[in-house]
C-alpha cells in the first residue's frame, strides 16, 4: 500500500493538496467556529445580563409598590390618633384598593392593643367568595410565634418571607410581607414594637412574568430567595420545595453548589453553569431584586446560543469537504497530466539507455513546462546523436582519449597546460605548392585525401594526437594527453610507417595519372607545454614551445623518403635504431652545428624499416637537357629558366651540370626536354642538396621530391 | 394566613382517614408520630408500606401528626393507640401522673445541638455568654438549660419556633437545631459546615434518648400482644428503611408531598442517613429498640435537678420492652 502510494506522483500529488487544503480549511474553519462563538457568546452575555437586569428591576418596582402599602399604614398607625372601627376600615381599604395584596394584618404585642387583650390580630383577605374577615388571634393559631410575626419583632425591621402556596387563595404563590410598628415617645422616637403590619402578596403577576419570558427565550427563567429557594421555576414542583442548593445535593454534582453561592453573593453576574442545571451545557445570568434580596436567573443552553454559528460551520464544513473533493480530483487531474508524460519519457530514456536515440514524445506539443521538458528531452537524444557523430568524425583527426577526454570531462575543455615531455613529428610534402598550382583542385582534393586518410591512419593507429594539418603538413606528438612511456619509439616507428606508406600512395598517384609525392618527416622528443589552447569560443588540445619550433625548423632539412630525428630522440632509441646518416647543420637561432639523424629502421616493438632504393646514380649515356627554374620558398618564380643537362639519375636523385652555381636546399623545378628540344609536359620538382665546381662548371646533387608521370615515363626509358 | 388553612385541613385528612374501610380480622390501632411527616419516622411508614403490621396482625393508621396536634393528648382521649415520644418529655407526664409506658427506645442519641457562626465570633461555649440564642420552647430546652446551668453560662434566650429564620436573617446569634434536620437546613441555604460552630449536647454530658414508642399502662396490660406486635413490625420497618434507602425515601417523599410539609428529597435524605446514626450508634445493633438505664438515669436526674419533676418514674416502671 505505502508502496503504491509512493509509487505514483498522482496520489501523493492529490494526497499533498488534500492535506494542504485540509490543513487550511480546518484552521480556517476552527478559527472562524471559536471567534464566532466568542463574538455570539459575548453578545448573549450581553443580551442575557440585560435581560436580567431588566428583569429584577421590574420585578423590583413591583415589590416597591406593594411596599408602600404597609410602610404607609405604619405611618398612618403611629403617628395619627385611630380607634379599632378606623383600623379596621383602613385595613379593609387597603386590601380591597390594592389588587396585588391578598390579604392584610394588623398584629399586636400581647396586650398592647388593649390592656385587657393579650392577642389582637384583625386579617382582612380576599376569597372567591369575596373579602373576608377574620381574627387571628385563636387559642389555636399563636400568631407570636409565627416568622411573619416572630422575626420582624425580634429584627425590629420589615421581613419578607418565604413564598408559600396558600390554598385558600386558589393555591396561588404567596409572600407576606411583615413590618413592625412603633409606639413613639412624646419626642416622637420610636420605642417599643407595637405590632406588625402584613401584606400577603399574591406572587401571580411574578410567576405570569417569568412564565412569559420562559415561553419567548431559549432556555428558563427562575426567581430564588437569598437562600436559593425556588420562588418560580418552570417544574412547579420545585417552588416552596427545592432550593438551588438541594437540586446539587440531590443531583451530586459538587459543581453546582459554589455556583449557587457565588450567585448569591454578587448582586449580578453571568456564569458558566456546564450541565450542573438544566441538564444541557448552559450559562447563567443573574441579577438580585434589591428589596427581597432574591436572585432572578436564565439558563441559556450554549446549543442554542451557538446553534446557529453550529448551523452554519456544519454547513461550511460540508462545503469544504466538497470543495476538497473537488480540489482530489482536479489535482488527479492534474497530476496525471504531469505523470503520464514522465511515463513516457521513463520509456524513452530506457530506450535511449539501449542505444535507441530515435524519440517520439507526444508531450512536446504542449506548450507548458513538460512540453518543454519533452522537447528538450528529444533536444538530448538529438544532441547524443549529434555526440556519437562527433565523437565518429573527431576521431578520425585525433585519437579516442582526446575525444572521450572533451566529452566526458568538463575538465577537458578547460585552458591551460602542463609541461610534459612528448614526441613531436612534423611531416611535409615537398615542393607540394609548387606541384600542385598548375593542377586542377579536385585533383588537388583527391591527391591530398588521399595522402591525408592514409597518414592519419597511420598516426592513429600510433596513438598519436594530430595538432595541426596544414594543407599537406601535419603536426603531431606523442605522449599527451595520454602519457606513453614509449612516446619516441612510437614517433620514430609511426613516421617510418608513414615514410613507408608514400611507395603504396606513389603508386596509386601514377594509376591515377597523378604525380607522385615526396614526404619529409622530423621527429623531435622535449619538454613542451601541453593543454587546451585557445578562447573560449574556440580551443584546440595542442603542444607549444622551443621544440615545436625546433621540429619545425628540422622538418625544413628533410628530403623526400626521409626521416630526420633530433639528438634527444636519437639518445632516447641508439640501441633499436638504423641511421643511414648523420647530418650537420646549421639552425636559425640555434647555436653550433645541429646533428640530425637519417633513420632507416627500427627494430624493437615497433620493427619498420625503409625499403632500400637504388640509390647508385647511373649514368645516362646520353644527357637529358632540362631547363631549371629557382622556386623562391614555395612559389614558383617568375624567373626564366636555364638550360642545363641531366647527367646521372637514381630513383631518388639525379646529378645536374648546369652553368651557375645553386646554394644547397634550393629548391628546383626542372623542365625535361624533348629530343626535338622543346619543353615537355615532363616535370620534377627537386632539392639541391650538394654541389660542386667543375671545369667552369657546376654539378650539383638535386633530390627529387616529385616526379611527374611524364617525367617517370622518360627516367625509366634513359636508365 | 396558611398556617389557619393548614389545621383546617389536618382535620380533614384525619377525618378521611378515619372513615376508611377496615380489615375486620385484623387489630386497628393509631400511630401519631410527635411531629409532621418526615425520615424521622421512616420506619413506621415502611412497616405499614411493606405490610408488616398486617403480618403483626395490625392494622395500623399513621396520624399526621405535627406541632398542632400532641400525641400525648391523642393517646388520652384514645385517638391514637401508640405514640412517639422523646422520653424526656414521656418521664415528665408520667410524673405527672400519666400513666404511660416506654415499649421501645428507637433514638439511642441525642440529635438536639446549637449551631452559632462562627462568623459572629461564636467558637465555644464560653462564647455563647451573654449572646442571642434562639431557644425551642418545651422540651427542647431542658438539655440547653442544664448546659447552660452547669457552665453557668448566661444567654439571652429567644424563643424559636418552628423555622431556621430568625437565625438566617441575624435577630439571634446562635440557635438550637436537630442535626437531622435544621442543621441540614441551614446547610442548604449555602453554609458550609465549616462556617457553623456546632456543640452537640450528647458530647457535654447531656445524651438524652430521643424517639421512642409509647402507649398507656393500661395499653399494655389490656393488650400486650398488640404493643408486642406493632413494636416488633416497627423495628423491622427501621432496619428494612436503612436497607431500602432509595425506596424508603419514595415512601417518605409521598408522605411529605400528601402533608405540603415543603421539603425535598436532599433534605429526606440527609434526615434518613442521620436516622440511621442516631438509631445504630456506631454500627451498634445490640442496643436497637432498647431504653438504657444509665441514660434513663440521666434523663431523670437532670430534670429532677432543673426542677422540671419532683420524683422520678423509676425505670422498671417506665421502661416495658426488651431487656
Amino acid at each position: 500500500m505505502t508502496a503504491w502510494l509512493r509509487s505514483s506522483i498522482a496520489v501523493k500529488m492529490a494526497l499533498l493538496v488534500l492535506g494542504g487544503t485540509g490543513i487550511v480549511f480546518s484552521l480556517v474553519l476552527t478559527y472562524s467556529y471559536v471567534s464566532s462563538r466568542h463574538i455570539i457568546l459575548n453578545e448573549s452575555k450581553a443580551n442575557a445580563l440585560n435581560l436580567a437586569l431588566a428583569m429584577s428591576r421590574r420585578i423590583e418596582q413591583e415589590f416597591r409598590a406593594v411596599a408602600k402599602v404597609p410602610q404607609s399604614f405604619v405611618a398612618f398607625l403611629e403617628n395619627s390618633e385611630w380607634d379599632e372601627k378606623v383600623l379596621l376600615t383602613t385595613l379593609q381599604r387597603m386590601v380591597t384598593d390594592n389588587s396585588e395584596i391578598y390579604g392584610m394584618a394588623v398584629a399586636f404585642q400581647p396586650f398592647a392593643f388593649n390592656k385587657d387583650v393579650r392577642a389582637y390580630a384583625p386579617y382582612y383577605y380576599k376569597t372567591v367568595e369575596g373579602l373576608q374577615f377574620c381574627q387571628l388571634a385563636t387559642p389555636e393559631y399563636n400568631y407570636f410565634q409565627q416568622d411573619w410575626y416572630h422575626i420582624p419583632v425580634e429584627l425590629k425591621a420589615p421581613v419578607v418571607s418565604e413564598p408559600y402556596f396558600d390554598d385558600g387563595a386558589g393555591n396561588t404563590l404567596m409572600t407576606t410581607y411583615s413590618c413592625p410598628f412603633f409606639e413613639r415617645s412624646d419626642d416622637g422616637k420610636r420605642i417599643n414594637v407595637r405590632g406588625v403590619i402584613t401584606a400577603d402578596v399574591d406572587l401571580k403577576w411574578l410567576s405570569k412574568l417569568v412564565a412569559a419570558i420562559n415561553e419567548s427565550q431559549k432556555g428558563f427563567s427562575f426567581v430564588v430567595t437569598n437562600t436559593g429557594a425556588f420562588v418560580t421555576h418552570p417544574n412547579l414542583d420545585y417552588v416552596n420545595r427545592e432550593s438551588l442548593f438541594s437540586l446539587a445535593e440531590t443531583r451530586g454534582d459538587p459543581k453546582l453548589r459554589p455556583i449557587v453561592k457565588q450567585m448569591l453573593s454578587s448582586n449580578k453576574g453571568f456564569l458558566d453553569l456546564g450541565s450542573t442545571l438544566g441538564g444541557q451545557d448552559s450559562f447563567l445570568a443573574y441579577s438580585k431584586i434589591l428589596s427581597t434580596g432574591w436572585r432572578f436567573g436564565s439558563v441559556f443552553p450554549k446549543g442554542e446560543i451557538f446553534a446557529e454559528v453550529d448551523q452554519l460551520h456544519h454547513i461550511t464544513f460540508i462545503v469544504s469537504l466538497l470543495g476538497m473533493g473537488l480540489l482530489l480530483i482536479v489535482s488527479v487531474l492534474v497530476a496525471r497530466s504531469i505523470a503520464r508524460p514522465l511515463k513516457q519519457m521513463a520509456a524513452a530514456t530506457e530506450k535511449v539507455a539501449h542505444g535507441d536515440l530515435d524519440i517520439q514524445l507526444d508531450a512536446a506539443r504542449r506548450t507548458d513546462e513538460v512540453g518543454m521538458l519533452a522537447q528538450s528531452f528529444i533536444h538530448m537524444a538529438q544532441g547524443l546523436k549529434e555526440r556519437d557523430f562527433i565523437r565518429d568524425a573527431f576521431g578520425r583527426y585525433v585519437t579516442q582519449e582526446v575525444v572521450n577526454r572533451l566529452l566526458e570531462s568538463t575538465d577537458g575543455l578547460k585552458l591551460g597546460g602542463e609541461i610534459r615531455e612528448i614526441s613531436m613529428m612534423m611531416s611535409d610534402i615537398r615542393g607540394f605548392t609548387s606541384l600542385t598550382a598548375h593542377m586542377k583542385p579536385e585533383d588537388i582534393i583527391t591527391l591530398l585525401n588521399r595522402y591525408l586518410g592514409t597518414m592519419v591512419e597511420i598516426l592513429l593507429d600510433h596513438r598519436g594526437i594530430i595538432d595541426e594539418i596544414i594543407g599537406d603538413g601535419i603536426l603531431a606528438f606523442f605522449g599527451a594527453p595520454e602519457p606513453l612511456e614509449d612516446h619516441p619509439e612510437r614517433a620514430v616507428a609511426c613516421a617510418l610507417k608513414m615514410q613507408d606508406a608514400m611507395n603504396e600512395i606513389n603508386a596509386s598517384n601514377l594509376a591515377h595519372g597523378l604525380p607522385t609525392l615526396e614526404m619529409g618527416i622530423a621527429v623531435n622528443t622535449g619538454s613542451v607545454v601541453v593543454g587546451n589552447i585557445g578562447s573560449d569560443k574556440r580551443v584546440k588540445y595542442g603542444a607549444v614551445g622551443p621544440h615545436v619550433n625546433f621540429t619545425g625548423r628540422m622538418e625544413s632539412f628533410t628530403l623526400g623518403g626521409q626521416v630526420l630525428i633530433s639528438q634527444p630522440t636519437y639518445e632516447r632509441l641508439s640501441d633499436i635504431l638504423d641511421v643511414k646518416n648523420v647530418l650537420q647543420v646549421e639552425m636559425k637561432g640555434f647555436d653550433g652545428k645541429i646533428n640530425l639523424y637519417d633513420v632507416k629502421g627500427i627494430r624493437g616493438k615497433y620493427k619498420v624499416s625503409l625499403q632500400d632504393f637504388d640509390e647508385a646514380l647511373r649514368t645516362l649515356r646520353e644527357p637529358i637537357t632540362i631547363t631549371y627554374y629557382r622556386l623562391n620558398e614555395k612559389t614558383v618564380s617568375a624567373a626564366v629558366g636555364t638550360l642545363a643537362s641531366l647527367t646521372s639519375l637514381s630513383a631518388k636523385e639525379a646529378t645536374i651540370v648546369c652553368p651557375e652555381p645553386i646554394p644547397i636546399w634550393t629548391n628546383l623545378r626542372i623542365a625535361l626536354h624533348r629530343d626535338l628540344g622543346e619543353i615537355s609536359e615532363a616535370v620534377v620538382y627537386s632539392k639541391v642538396v650538394s654541389q660542386e665546381a667543375v671545369d667552369g662548371r657546376y654539378r650539383i646533387q638535386a633530390h627529387f621530391t616529385s616526379v611527374s608521370p611524364q617525367a617517370s615515363t622518360i627516367f625509366d626509358h634513359a636508365i | 394566613m396558611k398556617k389557619v388553612v393548614a389545621i383546617l385541613a389536618i382535620s380533614l385528612a384525619l377525618f378521611a382517614s378515619n372513615s376508611m374501610a377496615a380489615d375486620p380480622a385484623l387489630a386497628r390501632v393509631t400511630f401519631i408520630p410527635q411531629w409532621i411527616p418526615q425520615a424521622q419516622f421512616a420506619g413506621y411508614m415502611m412497616a405499614l408500606e411493606k405490610g408488616f403490621y398486617k403480618e403483626s396482625g395490625l392494622d395500623v393508621e399513621i396520624l399526621r401528626g405535627g406541632p398542632a396536634d400532641s400525641p400525648l393528648e391523642a393517646l388520652q382521649s384514645g385517638r391514637a393507640t401508640f405514640c412517639s415520644l422523646w422520653v424526656s418529655t414521656a418521664v415528665q407526664h408520667r410524673a405527672m401522673g400519666v400513666k404511660l409506658v416506654n415499649l421501645a427506645q428507637i433514638v439511642q442519641h441525642s440529635a438536639l445541638m446549637i449551631v452559632a457562626k462562627k462568623a459572629s465570633g461564636i467558637i465555644n461555649l464560653e462564647n455563647l455568654n451573654g449572646r442571642r440564642v434562639g431557644l425551642w420552647e418545651g422540651d427542647f430546652k431542658i438539655q440547653p438549660l442544664a448546659l447552660f446551668k452547669s457552665r453557668n453560662l448566661s444567654v439571652i434566650e429567644v424563643p424559636l419556633y418552628s423555622t431556621v429564620n430568625l437565625f438566617l436573617k441575624g435577630a439571634v446569634e446562635a440557635m438550637t437545631a436537630m442535626w437531622y434536620n435544621e442543621y441540614h437546613t441551614l446547610l442548604n441555604t449555602g453554609l458550609e459546615p465549616d462556617d457553623l460552630t456546632t456543640f452537640f449536647f450528647r458530647d457535654y454530658g447531656l445524651n438524652f434518648p430521643e424517639d421512642g414508642i409509647y402507649c398507656l399502662e393500661k395499653t399494655l396490660i389490656d393488650n400486650p400482644s398488640v404493643c408486642e406486635g406493632f413494636v416488633q413490625a416497627s423495628l423491622k420497618g427501621w432496619i428494612y428503611a436503612f436497607e431500602h434507602e432509595k425506596e424508603t425515601l419514595d415512601v417518605v417523599m409521598k408522605y411529605t408531598d400528601t402533608a405540603h410539609t415543603g421539603t425535598n428529597r436532599a433534605h429526606q435524605t440527609w434526615m434518613l442517613a442521620r436516622m440511621k446514626d442516631l438509631i445504630f450508634p456506631n454500627g451498634d445493633k445490640a442496643v436497637f429498640g432498647k431504653l438504657d438505664v444509665q441514660q434513663y438515669l440521666l434523663v431523670t436526674n437532670t430534670l429532677q435537678s432543673l426542677g422540671f419533676i419532683k420524683n422520678a418514674p423509676g425505670y422498671e416502671d417506665f421502661y416495658r420492652g426488651q431487656r
